[in-house]
This record gives C-alpha cells, sequence and structure tokens, in this order.
C-alpha cells in the first residue's frame, strides 16, 4: 500500500485542490484500452482485479477529487447502452490504445460518435491515450491528428469555462500500468465540474 | 479396511451425504468446541439410476410423534414380524402385507444398501406440471425475436399433458387467454397498481367457486369439473399451434419511450399478477413462474428505479452510503410474492438478460426461497441464455424432465442429536417436533421445509446440534441416526418419496479426539462454512463476516493442529485438514464476500448458485480449478498461483461461472503467427486443440452455461485470471526485490498487480496466531 500512499500523496502535493471535488464520470472505451486497469489503478479501498460482467458503478479518488465512476463494457454490443448513462454522467472519460494503431480507427469512429451526439454537447471530454509506456505506442500529435483534435481542445491549462465556446474537449497521454499522465488528465477535468 | 477418503465417496454416491464429521462427539460441550459445526450437505433428489422402483407405501413407526420410516438400521423380529424403529425405539408390527418375510426374504427397505431409497405413491392423483411464461416486451427487435425463438423452441420440449399459460408485460401487464379459438383475447392491468390476491382472482374471473354458486362453470368429458383457470392455463399438446402463433405476433411495448428516458416496466405487478393466477388456480400443486426481463422494473409495486437515465441503478456504495432509494421497498414486495409462491409450491425463475443491472438484487427470494433458476446473462441472443434455457429441460433416460416439484423435506433424528436448520433453495415449513434443537443456525426452529423446485443436484446444508449432556455417556459402539424424508411431485405428475437413513458411531471428545479429527471432511466443512458466511452476509456487514471466517478458521487451528506453544515453526496440520485453510483465504477473496466492482445483482447471482450446488461445484466456485497444458506431458492440474503462469503454457482455469483459457506469451506469438495452420506444427495445433476441447467438455453440462473467455498474457480478459490466482509475486514484493517494474515473462511466472496478502502471508499470519498463547 506504501507505494499507492506515496503517489496519491504526491498528486494531493502537487497543487490538487484542497476541497472535495465530486463529478460522476463515464469510463469508456473499446476493450483493451485500459478502463479496467485504471479503476484498479485510481481505486482507493483495495488494488484487486475489477472482474464485473455488468456496467458497474464505483466511488474512486485521485488526490482530493472523489468520483463516481461508471464503467461501461467496450464490446461493440455494449456501446449501444452508453447513451443511457449519458443523461446521468458530469463528465466523459474517453480511453484509447494508443499502442493498438489496428484499432484506432474504431476508436475514431466511437469517439466521433460521442462528439456529435446532441445529449453531449455541452458535456467535457477528457480523452486519455493509453499505453505510451508500450515501445511504437503512437504520440500525442500523431493521436491529434488521426481524432481531429486540432482546433477543437480547449487548452490544458486553466482555462475558464465561460472562456469555452462548446465543451471542454482534451487530449493527455497516460500509462495508466505506469501511473503516470492521467492525473493531470483528471485534474483538468476538475475544474470543470461544478 | 476403507479409509476415511473412501467411506465419504461412497456415501456421497450412495446417499447424497457429506457430513463435515463422520465420527460425531457424544457431549454437548464437546460438540460446541468442534468449531465447525456438524452438518452435512444433503441432495434430496440425487440422481440414482439403480434404485428399484417401489410401487407401495413406506412403513411407518406407530409412535404418533415419531413417524420415522422403515429402514435397514431397524432392529428386526423375523418370528414376532415386530420391528424397533432405531429413533423412538417403539416396537412395531409388520402391516399385513408384510406377513410372508423372513431372513431370507427382506423387502427392499431392509436391505443395507438401499439406505438411500423411493416409494412412488400410487393411490395420489398424478397432476402434470404447469408452467406460467411471463415475458417483458421492453426490449429492442433483435432481443425480443431471439426470446421469442427461445420461448417457441421450448414448447417442444415441455410434456404435452403440462399446463402453459402466458403473461406479458411492458407499461401495462396482460393476461392471455389461450382457450379461444380465432382470435386473441387478453386481460389487461395497469402496472403501477399494487394488487391484493383477491383483486387478481376477480379481475380475471378465476376465484375459488362456491359450490353450487357457479352454474356456469366449464364442465369437462364425464361432467368432471375442469379446473378454473383454464382459459389462461391450457394443456401444451391442446394449445402449441395457437401459443406459437400468439408468441411469434408479439410485439415490442408499443409506449413511446422519450429521450433521456428508461422504458417503463411493471415487472412487480406482472410478477403479482402470475402469483395470483396460480395460487387460486392451483394452490399446493407443482407450477413453474419463467420470468423473462430485459431490464429494471420502472415504476409501481417492485420498482428498483425511476425511468429517468439521470438516475442510475443503485451500486454497492448506494447500498452502503444508505442512498438507495427504491431498495428496501421493492426488495418487501418481491420477498412477499417470494413467500407467498413457496406456501404454494409455486417456482419463480429468472431469467435476466441486459447489460445493466435489472434487479435481481431486490428479486433474489423469489429464486432463492422458491428453488428456481436465475440466470444472468448479456442478451437473450447469446448461446449462454440460449444454452441455458434449453438445459431447463433436460430429461432423464425416461424422457422425464430432470425437475421435481412442490417438495418438502422432513428430518428425523436420534434422541441425542437435533437439527438447527438448513441453508439451501428452501423455505421453512414452522413445524415443530421431537427433532427440533435449540440453537437456530440458517432456517431453524423446524424439522420441514419447503423445496418448491428441485433438480438432481440441488444440495441444501443441514446443520445439527449434539443435545447429549457430558455426564450421561452414550455406551461404547452407540451409533446416532438420521432420517431425511422428501416427498415431492415427479416431473411426471406422480407423487414420490425419498428416503435415506444414515447413522454415525459416537466417540468421547475429551478422551478421544484423534477419533472424531479423523473423521474431518474438509471439503464439506469449506463448503458449510461457505455457506454460512454467506448466509450472514446477506444480512450483516462485509468486514464481520470477513472477520468470523477469520475467527473461526484460527480458532480451528487451535483446536487441530499440532504445535508448541508460541513457536509458529512447529505448526503442523493433519492431512484431512490441511487444505481447509486455503479453502477460507480463497473464500475471503471470492466476489461471494468481497464486493467491490461487482454490481449488486452479481453478487445476488452468484450467492445464489453457491447456495444450492452440490459440493463439488461450490468448491470450484470457492477455490477454482486451473489446468495447465504444454508440450511436456498430458495436461495437468496446477496450483492456482502466479507461479503457474509460464510462456511456454496454456492454461485452463474453472470458476464454475466462467471457463477461462489462458495462453502464455510465447504461445500467445505463435498464435498469432499463425503457426497452428503450418504442417510441421501440427503438435502446435494439437497443443491449442486440446484446452477447447476440454472446455467444450465442461460447458457441455453446466448449468447455467458459464462465460467463455480466450485470452492471453497481457490481454484485457486475463485479469479474470488475476484475480482468483494467489499473488504469490505481486509488483509489492518485486519492487521490494528491487525488480523495477513488473516484467511479465521470465521462469518465475508472473506478478500480478495486487494488495491482497498471498496465501503464503495468510498462513504465515495464521500460524502465528494459532500457536499464540495470548490469542
Amino acid at each position: 500500500m506504501f507505494i499507492w500512499d506515496w503517489l496519491t500523496g504526491v498528486l494531493g502535493y502537487l497543487g490538487m485542490p484542497l476541497s472535495v471535488c465530486r463529478g460522476r464520470f463515464a469510463i469508456l472505451g473499446l476493450p483493451n484500452s485500459g478502463r479496467h486497469s485504471l479503476l484498479k489503478a485510481t481505486s482507493e479501498e483495495h488494488l484487486i482485479d475489477p472482474v464485473a460482467y455488468l456496467e458497474t458503478s464505483e466511488e474512486l479518488s485521485i488526490g482530493n477529487m472523489r468520483f463516481t465512476t461508471f464503467d461501461l463494457g467496450g464490446h461493440s454490443q455494449a456501446r449501444r447502452v452508453w447513451k443511457d448513462y449519458f443523461p446521468a454522467v458530469d463528465a466523459i472519460v474517453f480511453l484509447v490504445d494508443a499502442s493498438d494503431r489496428s484499432r484506432l480507427s474504431e476508436s475514431r469512429a466511437e469517439l466521433d460518435a460521442l462528439l456529435t451526439d446532441e445529449q453531449l454537447s455541452a458535456c467535457p471530454v477528457l480523452v486519455l491515450g493509453n499505453k505510451i509506456d508500450k515501445p511504437g505506442a503512437a504520440s500525442e500529435d500523431e493521436l491529434r491528428n488521426y481524432f481531429n483534435l486540432y482546433g477543437q481542445t480547449t487548452g490544458k491549462g486553466k482555462v475558464a469555462r465561460s472562456d469555452i465556446p462548446g465543451r471542454p474537449l482534451e487530449l493527455f497521454m497516460c500509462s495508466v500500468l505506469k501511473r503516470q499522465g492521467y492525473g493531470e488528465g483528471f485534474r483538468w477535468l476538475a475544474q470543470y465540474i461544478d | 479396511m476403507t479409509t476415511y477418503e473412501e467411506f465419504i465417496q461412497q456415501n456421497e454416491d450412495r446417499d447424497g451425504v457429506r457430513f463435515t464429521w463422520n465420527v460425531w462427539p457424544s457431549s454437548r460441550i464437546e460438540a460446541t468446541r468442534l468449531v465447525v459445526p456438524l452438518g452435512t450437505l444433503y441432495q434430496p433428489i440425487k440422481e440414482r439410476l439403480d434404485l428399484p422402483s417401489i410401487q407401495y407405501d413406506p412403513v411407518l413407526c406407530t409412535r404418533p410423534v415419531c413417524r420415522a420410516i422403515l429402514n435397514p438400521l431397524c432392529q428386526v423380529d423375523y418370528r414376532a414380524k415386530l420391528w424397533v424403529c432405531n429413533f423412538c425405539f417403539q416396537r412395531n408390527p409388520f402391516p399385513p402385507q408384510y406377513a410372508a418375510i423372513s431372513e431370507q426374504h427382506q423387502p427392499a427397505e431392509l436391505i443395507p444398501m438401499f439406505s438411500t431409497i423411493e416409494y412412488t405413491i400410487t393411490r395420489a392423483q398424478c397432476l402434470p406440471p404447469i408452467f406460467l411464461l411471463v415475458v417483458d416486451t421492453c426490449m429492442d427487435e433483435e432481443e425480443l425475436g431471439a426470446l421469442k425463438d427461445s420461448l417457441q423452441m421450448s414448447l417442444s420440449l415441455l410434456p404435452p399433458n403440462a399446463l402453459i399459460g402466458l403473461i406479458t408485460f411492458g407499461k401495462m401487464v396482460q393476461v392471455h387467454e389461450l382457450g379461444c379459438e380465432g382470435c386473441s383475447k387478453s386481460y389487461v392491468f395497469r402496472g403501477t397498481k399494487d394488487l391484493q390476491p383477491k383483486q387478481v382472482q376477480d379481475m380475471l374471473g378465476i376465484g375459488r367457486p362456491v359450490p353450487g354458486q357457479n352454474p356456469n362453470q366449464q364442465r369437462g368429458p364425464g361432467g368432471q369439473p375442469l379446473p378454473p383457470a383454464n382459459r389462461f392455463l391450457q394443456p401444451v399438446h391442446k394449445c402449441d399451434m395457437s401459443l406459437t402463433d400468439l408468441l411469434g405476433e408479439l410485439q415490442r411495448d408499443p409506449w413511446p419511450v422519450a429521450p433521456g428516458k428508461r422504458p417503463l416496466r411493471s415487472t412487480g405487478v406482472a410478477l403479482a399478477v402470475a402469483t395470483g393466477l396460480l395460487e387460486a388456480s392451483y394452490a399446493n400443486t407443482g407450477a413453474r413462474i419463467m420470468l423473462f426481463v430485459g431490464g429494471p422494473c420502472s415504476q409501481g409495486p417492485g420498482q428498483v428505479v425511476t425511468d429517468d437515465l439521470r438516475q442510475p441503478i443503485r451500486s454497492h456504495h448506494d447500498i452502503h452510503k444508505d442512498n438507495a432509494k427504491h431498495m428496501k421497498k421493492a426488495t418487501k414486495h418481491y420477498d412477499s410474492l417470494a413467500s407467498r409462491a413457496a406456501v404454494n409450491g409455486h417456482i419463480v425463475d429468472i431469467y435476466s438478460c441486459a447489460l445493466d443491472q435489472t434487479g435481481l438484487l431486490e428479486m433474489r427470494q423469489c429464486c432463492n426461497s422458491t428453488g428456481g433458476h436465475m440466470v444472468m446473462g448479456d442478451s437473450f441472443n447469446s448461446s449462454l441464455f440460449k444454452q441455458t434455457f434449453q438445459r431447463v429441460f433436460t430429461k432423464d433416460p425416461k424422457g422425464d424432465l430432470k425437475m421435481a416439484f412442490n417438495a418438502t423435506l422432513e428430518v428425523k433424528t436420534s434422541r441425542e442429536i437435533k437439527v438447527s436448520g438448513a441453508i439451501g433453495p428452501c423455505v421453512s415449513h414452522g413445524v415443530k417436533g421431537p427433532s427440533v434443537g435449540e440453537q437456530e443456525v440458517g432456517l431453524g426452529g423446524t424439522c420441514q421445509w419447503k423445496f418448491c423446485s428441485l433438480t438432481p443436484s440441488t444440495t441444501t446444508a443441514l446443520f445439527f446440534e449434539v443435545v447429549n449432556q457430558h455426564a450421561a455417556p452414550i455406551p461404547q459402539g452407540g451409533r446416532g441416526c438420521i432420517q431425511f424424508i422428501t416427498q415431492y411431485q415427479h416431473s411426471s405428475g406422480q407423487r414420490r418419496i425419498r428416503v435415506t437413513t444414515v447413522a454415525r458411531n459416537w466417540a468421547d471428545a475429551s478422551t478421544s479426539l484423534h477419533h472424531v479429527s479423523a473423521g474431518f471432511d474438509q471439503e464439506a466443512a469449506a463448503v458449510l462454512m461457505s455457506r454460512m458466511a454467506v448466509f450472514r452476509a446477506e444480512s450483516d456487514d462485509g468486514p464481520d463476516v470477513l472477520r468470523w471466517v477469520d475467527r473461526m478458521l484460527i480458532r480451528l487451528c487451535q483446536k487441530f493442529g499440532e504445535y508448541a506453544k508460541d513457536d509458529p515453526n512447529s505448526f503442523r496440520l493433519a492431512e484431512n485438514f490441511s487444505l481447509y485453510p486455503q479453502f477460507m483465504y480463497h473464500l475471503r477473496r471470492s466476489q461471494f464476500l468481497q464486493v467491490f466492482n461487482n454490481s449488486p445483482d452479481e453478487t445476488s447471482f452468484y450467492r445464489h448458485m453457491l447456495m444450492r450446488e452440490d459440493l463439488t461445484n461450490s468448491l470450484i466456485m470457492v477455490q477454482p480449478i486451473l489446468y495447465s497444458y504444454g508440450f511436456g506431458g498430458p495436461p495437468e492440474p496446477v496450483l492456482l498461483d502466479t507461479s503457474s503462469i509460464q510462456p511456454d503454457r496454456i492454461l485452463l482455469m474453472d470458476t464454475f461461472f466462467q471457463i477461462l483459457i489462458f495462453h502464455g506469451e510465447t504461445i500467445a506469438q505463435w498464435r498469432k503467427l499463425k503457426y497452428q495452420e503450418l504442417p510441421e506444427y501440427e503438435n502446435f495445433r494439437q497443443l491449442l486443440a486440446a484446452p477447447v476441447d476440454d472446455a467444450a467438455e465442461i460447458l457441455a453440462g453446466r448449468f447455467p452455461a458459464p462465460r467463455y473467455i480466450d485470452t492471453e498474457q497481457g490481454g484485457s480478459q486475463a485479469r479474470f485470471l488475476l484475480s482468483k490466482v494467489n499473488p504469490s509475486q505481486t509488483h509489492n514484493n518485486m519492487y521490494a526485490y528491487g525488480a523495477g517494474m513488473p516484467m511479465p515473462s521470465g521462469e518465475s511466472g508472473a506478478p500480478v498487480l495486487t494488495d491482497d496478502v498471498s496465501l503464503q502471508v495468510f498462513m504465515e499470519h495464521l500460524k502465528k496466531l494459532a500457536v499464540s498463547s495470548t490469542a
């Protein structure tokens, strides 16, 4: 447990807001994109392997942020229920396996569908390019290019919600396995959760 | 001389019993000190193709409070034609038809090999089984289409004389009339109204008719009054054509669903109407309500969530925080339906197929109290559902469905021992008798339990207490006896009585503990303790249950381990105890007691299965089986441990709920390169095929059909394997040895990213606590 304590400690130290932030996120992504690993890495109670089949919801925390996540299945059939959860969430976390180029186009199609969904027109979207620890993983530029995110993303720093015309959208690269990168993403997201 | 192992196996094969202790301690105080209670797993209608067909009534002890059944353990005086009851020692004359018996000419029930025997009561009325389909129509076309196909198929699997009925529901509940030709008629109920049983009867016009007041009642051939509900329940051979058409024409629920909304689904009212219909027309007759749901109940009584998608269905976290708004009320609704159905001998099956939860948590008592099936799948179009549903109608070699209805299990005991309760898919009959003990474990305070449904694999746990006082020793060589009497309605309609009579030796545990401990059955003990733990978990908080499991394990080790005080290294357990701590370790980690990252519905489903399966299957659920396949030799069972994960090996894991094939890193690479398609790598092709064939064999025999997972090192689905193996190597101890990031390859197996303690650490700790003089 010690390493994890240290990690959360550092996250808290690195300028996380001290007030507790609460939000409800849907964690989406194709199978094998790292949704379960992300849940596992952020679960505060216990590091165990998530083994649920149905959609599960869990209370998680990173640093001082607490949130409820809905881990929605990634296979094509399960993707049909994604939309049932849109009314219930404050933000979407979309995971992409940056190392699996053969499925990037499928990922892009799903992300495009999300971004054009009317119900989500004001919903913040965090795209996480996962598995950058793997050799040959796509770079941030490459993903931006591939997913047509240039000009759409709204900036990684502190950008006030009122300055953003549409929805907050940003891409962060991360390695869930090495526990790197997603903390920044979530911190970015936290500023848009009331 | 047979070993205990052989003795235990023979007894299970012959009588369907597995006792935790096969030598019984002769006093109450010694029995409580054994830590693991005296108890047994019992399969009331275990498949026994070699049983003789006996077409007469059993002979009962004449003492009114006893009424035990004549059995091979009774003393018989062949000259005086008397038998002595082995429970109450009453001397009973044989009935006149036994006049011809002699030592050479014994009736079957006196022959020792028939300690389990089955009587068919020929004078009882034969009743056809009843099936009432209750079908959710709030699904998309594909789902509903697949479900309709399965239902139409099932009509051909039912016995032709079986009665069948159909209720469909969405926003409204429709009870379909099957008797009419040419047109379809149905009675419609609103899905929001909590209907009293009487109201349902009145609206359907099926209330119990007062004699002479109902001149219009239909009469069958021969002037016999037909059962009142026959407009809704028809024999399959009469209505299968029209019902096939009716099912074929079923439409999706026509009520529009606004964006951001769930369909309005009236599962609660539909089930209430189904229960009311059967209750009024076929009380105390075997019947099966088969409920098919594709989503949660979103209105009326039994509602588990609103129709607003902004409110997701409750999670364990919500329940823990007392934030699950509808749960208590809905649970109460379904619990009351469950007890009404159980009283009448009616079964409720729930087939739930959806990607989200459907409310199995709230509805669970409907299945658990009535012995009905609970099936959880993603889709009605999945092979998991289709195969499972087909297996509900499995037939025995005589062509009868392998299901029994409306059963009562009664337990009779010697005077030194009493029954303290049952944990299984049953309800208490609340019958007091001389066999009932003071303690209560599970459903106690009775010597009779109702099992609305039995299948050959249905297994109940029964718990006993020794009531003999220490000051009143049992004479040397004395034996304690237990008789199990199961009366049930066979699927052919016959009334049958299965009787099992068993006896075990007494031993004074204060002077000869080794006799008692030698008869310990660690597998039975593990399953019984698992059931007790899960029974507690249904009402208690998670940590309390884990603490109870730990405490019991430590006390057992203190009592039966061999050790020098305060020296953990000296700790030893006898062979027939040695696996027990491992079972408890895996039980603590299992989905039965750990709810993190499982939905409440899944937890309910897993627990439901553990409470009814036989010993072998229950053990697999608690501690999955792992086989390893390699080029070196035939497949071998290996430790459920990270060290078993090797790059050049294929693993087959059976958790009862899942069959998982895991390809090691090297094997996975070769498979990707398609070596198996090259003729020179024929042996590789065979290696790949071997676990698949074995998996298919397991899949074929299991109910419900398990999930089948094919994965490899690093694959997303490999988490199902990693969550089960003992984490002897984890990222934690890898870091500790300065090895940096876990390397997913190498001779030492694959480390698992987890904070769970490993079995080794657990055992060390256990030894320390067991030998401690202060604990």
